[in-house]
C-alpha cells in the first residue's frame, strides 16, 4: 500500500463534496472551480475534476450553461440544481458528523480499557 | 528546425510543433481510453480539450508563437496522467491501473513508402496500409499487369501520382499504424456504434432533464441541449454516411479503373491498329465515308468517356483515403478542357458522317434483251465464284476480284418482273448510293458494277454488286426490273427467292413453275397456293418398320430392307442386293 494512493483516495473522497460547496453561492466555470480547489491544495492535477463534474451533472446535481467570454471560445458555467442543493445540505451534515467522529477518534491518546 | 502543425483545440487555433502535437495526441487518446462510454466520454474529452486550450492560451504571448514539447509537458503536468482521471471504483484499488496508458499510433493512412521501394513505394505503402507484406502487393501488381495486357500500369501510375510519399516522421508513423484489416474494421464500426448509442442516451437524458428544467426555470439550458441533440443527430447521420461513403468509394474505384482499362484496350486495338495499318482494318475504313481518321475518332472517344471515369476513380480514392494528393487545378482544367474539346469534336465528326448520307441518288441503265413474246425464259441468280462467305444483306464484304484488286461486295439486289407491251424484253438496272452531295452520290451510284448474262434464253443474274473500296460503303443497292412482252413464259429458279422485291408482281409461289406474263400480271397454271415445302409424310402400312440407333429395318410380306453398320441389304422374292465392305453384290433368280 502506497502512501500517495491513500492520500489521493482521501482527497478524492471529499472532492465531490468540495465541488458542490464551491458552487453553492454562485455559478462558476471550470477554471474558477479549479483555482479554488488548487488554492486549498485539494487538487494536485486538474484532470481529476472532469469525470467528477460529468458524473455530478449526469446524476442531476449540477447543470451548466454556455457563456460568451472575451478571451476565447464560450465557457461552460456550472451551477447547482435544486437536487444538488439538497444533496449538498445532506453532505454538510454528514461532513460535520464525520469530522466530529474523526476528531474524537484521532484525539484519543490511549484506548479505553 | 521543426515542422509545425496547425490544430483546432476546442475552437481555438494553435501552431504546434509536430513532435509536441504527436505527444498531445497520444495523451488525449490515452485519456479517452481510460473512460468508458457510460461515463460520458465525449463530453469529458471536450471539456478537457477546452481546458488545455485555455492553458495553452495562457502560455502563448503572441500570435506567432509556436507551442513546443515544453508547453505540452507543462500542461500534462497540470492536467495529470491518465490514471489521475480515474474515479469511481478504480480509486479504491491499491494500485492505479497503469496498463490503460498505452502508446498507440493514430489511425492509419495510405502513403507511399519510399524507403522500401522498388519503383515508387506504392506496393510497400499499400502493404503497410492493408497489413500485407509488400512482396505480395508487388506480385499482385505484376499479375494484374500481365493479366490486363499491361494496362494496369496506368492504375499503378495513378496511385503513384495521387498517393503522397511518406516524408516526415509523423507520416511514416501514420503509414505503419494499425493495420486496416477485418477485425480492426469491425472494431471501428463497433466503436462507432457505441459512441453513437452513448451520445443518443446522453442526449435523451439531457432532453428530458431540460424539459423538466425548462418548465421551472424557463429554458436557460434548452438551447444547449437542443444544440446537443441536433449535434448527435448529425453524428448519427454522419456515421452511417461515412460507412455508406466507403462503400461508394470502393464501387467508384472499381467502376472507374475497369472502364479506363477497357477503354485503353479498345483504343489500342482500334486506334493503334489503324495507324500501323494492320491488315484487316481497312474493313473499318470502308465503312467511314467521311474519311475521318479512325485513330483520331477513337482518341476523342477515349477522352470523352475516359475523363469522366477518371474523375470517378479519383473521387472514389478520395473518399477512401483522406490524405490523397490533389491532382492540381491545372491538371483538372486541362482534363476538363480536353473532355469538352473531345465532345465537340465528336459532334462535328458525327454531323460530317451523317451528311454523307444526305443525298441518295439513283442511276438507271436500260438494256434490251433478246427475248420475244413467244419465248420461254429461265431466270436464275449466279453466286459469286470468288468467295463463298455468307454475309448479311445490309453489310458488305471486302474481297479480291479476278484481277486481284480488292473490291467491296454487297448483295443488296432487288428483283421484280413487270409486263410490257413492247415486243422485246428489257432489263432496267437501277443503281443507288448515298453521298454528302448530289455529285458524290451519283458518282458512287455510277461506280457500282453489276453484270448479267443471257444465253439460250437463260438469264443469269449476278447475286451481288461490287464497287471500288474507295467509293466507301454508302448503302449501295441495285433494283432490277425485268420488263417482259405479254405472252412470254418465264421460269424463276428457286435461288431468286431471297432477292424478290417485296412490291413485285412475282411472289415466291411462282418459283420453279412456268408462268405466263399477261397484261394484268402473271398467271401461273400449275401453281398451287404456296405449298409448305417443309412437310414430309411418312406412311407406314408395312407389317414391321424398325428405326433405331442401329439402323433401319423394314420387313414386308415379300421383301426386306436393312440398313445398319455393316451395309445395306435389300431382298425381294426375285432380287437380292447386298452392299457391304466387300463390295456390291446383286443376285437375281433370272
Amino acid at each position: 500500500m502506497k502512501i500517495e494512493n491513500t492520500k489521493a483516495q482521501m482527497r478524492k473522497g471529499v472532492l465531490e463534496y468540495c465541488i458542490l460547496s464551491v458552487l453553492k453561492d454562485e455559478d462558476a466555470y471550470v477554471a474558477e472551480i479549479l483555482d479554488t480547489l488548487k488554492d486549498a491544495k485539494l487538487l494536485v492535477v486538474e484532470g481529476t475534476i472532469y469525470p467528477l463534474l460529468t458524473r455530478l451533472k449526469n446524476a442531476g446535481l449540477l447543470n451548466y450553461r454556455w457563456e460568451e467570454s472575451q478571451s476565447g471560445p464560450p465557457r461552460k458555467y456550472y451551477g447547482l440544481t435544486e437536487t444538488g442543493k439538497l444533496f449538498l445540505n445532506e453532505l454538510n451534515t454528514t461532513w460535520s458528523e464525520l469530522q466530529n467522529a474523526v476528531n474524537i477518534v484521532t484525539s484519543q491518546k490511549t484506548p479505553k480499557k | 528546425m521543426n515542422k509545425t502543425v496547425n490544430i483546432n483545440l476546442a475552437g481555438t487555433f494553435f501552431h504546434i510543433d509536430e513532435d509536441a502535437y504527436l505527444k498531445l495526441q497520444r495523451y488525449l487518446e490515452a485519456i479517452k481510453r481510460s473512460f468508458t462510454d457510460s461515463q460520458g466520454r465525449s463530453e469529458i474529452i471536450s471539456d478537457i480539450e477546452a481546458r488545455i486550450a485555455e492553458l495553452f492560451n495562457e502560455r502563448v504571448k503572441h500570435d506567432k508563437q509556436v507551442i513546443g514539447i515544453k508547453e505540452v509537458d507543462e500542461v500534462i503536468a497540470i492536467m495529470g496522467q491518465p490514471e489521475d482521471y480515474l474515479v469511481d471504483d478504480d480509486i479504491f484499488e491499491d494500485t492505479p491501473n497503469s496498463g490503460t496508458y498505452k502508446k498507440t499510433a493514430p489511425s492509419k493512412k495510405l502513403f507511399r513508402d519510399t524507403d522500401n521501394s522498388y519503383i515508387s513505394g506504392v506496393s510497400s505503402g499499400l502493404g503497410h496500409y492493408l497489413g500485407i507484406d509488400a512482396v505480395w502487393m508487388r506480385l499482385l501488381w505484376i499479375i494484374l499487369t500481365i493479366a490486363s495486357g499491361g494496362t494496369f500500369i496506368i492504375i499503378y501510375i495513378l496511385f503513384w501520382i495521387l498517393v503522397p510519399a511518406a516524408t516526415t516522421t509523423a507520416e511514416k508513423i501514420m503509414m505503419t499504424g494499425e493495420p486496416v484489416n477485418i477485425s480492426n474494421i469491425e472494431k471501428k464500426i463497433k466503436d462507432g456504434f457505441e459512441n453513437v448509442a452513448d451520445t443518443v442516451s446522453e442526449t435523451a437524458k439531457n432532453v428530458s432533464k431540460s424539459v423538466s428544467g425548462a418548465a421551472k426555470k424557463g429554458g436557460t439550458s434548452i438551447k444547449s441541449t437542443s444544440k446537443n441533440f441536433f449535434d448527435t443527430l448529425a453524428d448519427i447521420i454522419m456515421f452511417f454516411f461515412k460507412l455508406f461513403a466507403k462503400f461508394i468509394g470502393v464501387l467508384l474505384i472499381l467502376i472507374g479503373s475497369l472502364t479506363i482499362i477497357a477503354l485503353i484496350i479498345a483504343w489500342f486495338s482500334v486506334g493503334v491498329a489503324d495507324v500501323l495499318h494492320i491488315p484487316g482494318t481497312n474493313f473499318i475504313n470502308v465503312a467511314n465515308p467521311g474519311n475521318t481518321p479512325i485513330w483520331l475518332v477513337s482518341l476523342f472517344v477515349f477522352f470523352a468517356i475516359g475523363i469522366p471515369f477518371f474523375f470517378l476513380f479519383y473521387l472514389g480514392l478520395k473518399i477512401l483515403i483522406n490524405n490523397l494528393k490533389s491532382i492540381g487545378n491545372i491538371a483538372k482544367f486541362t482534363l476538363l478542357g480536353l473532355w469538352l474539346f473531345s465532345i465537340i469534336a465528336l459532334v462535328v465528326i458525327g454531323i460530317r458522317e451523317a451528311s454523307e448520307h444526305a443525298f441518295n441518288e439513283r442511276f438507271v441503265e436500260r438494256q434490251e434483251l433478246n427475248v420475244m413474246a413467244a419465248d420461254t425464259l429461265k431466270i436464275s441468280m449466279a453466286e459469286n465464284q470468288l468467295f463463298r462467305n455468307h454475309y448479311r444483306s445490309h453489310s458488305y464484304k471486302l474481297a479480291n476480284n479476278e484481277n486481284g484488286d480488292e473490291m467491296l461486295y454487297r448483295k443488296n439486289i432487288m428483283f421484280s418482273v413487270k409486263p410490257t407491251t413492247d415486243s422485246i424484253a428489257k432489263i432496267s438496272i437501277e443503281k443507288s448510293a448515298e453521298g454528302s452531295d448530289y455529285e458524290k452520290a451519283i458518282n458512287r451510284a455510277k461506280n457500282i458494277n453489276y453484270n448479267y448474262t443471257l444465253n439460250n434464253n437463260a438469264l443469269l443474274l449476278d447475286s451481288y454488286l461490287s464497287t471500288d473500296p474507295k467509293n466507301k460503303f454508302s448503302d449501295q443497292e441495285i433494283i432490277l426490273t425485268l420488263y417482259l412482252p405479254i405472252g412470254s413464259v418465264i421460269k424463276l429458279n428457286d435461288n431468286v427467292r431471297s432477292f424478290l422485291y417485296h412490291s413485285s408482281d412475282v411472289s415466291s409461289k411462282y418459283l420453279n413453275h412456268y408462268v405466263t406474263i399477261t397484261e394484268d400480271g402473271i398467271i401461273c397454271d400449275g401453281c398451287e397456293e404456296e405449298e409448305d415445302e417443309e412437310t414430309f409424310e411418312v406412311n407406314i402400312n408395312t407389317p414391321s418398320v424398325n428405326i433405331d440407333s442401329k439402323g433401319v429395318e423394314i420387313k414386308g410380306d415379300a421383301s426386306t430392307l436393312k440398313i445398319d453398320s455393316t451395309g445395306v441389304k435389300a431382298e425381294s422374292e426375285k432380287v437380292k442386293v447386298n452392299i457391304n465392305s466387300q463390295g456390291v453384290s446383286v443376285k437375281s433368280e433370272d
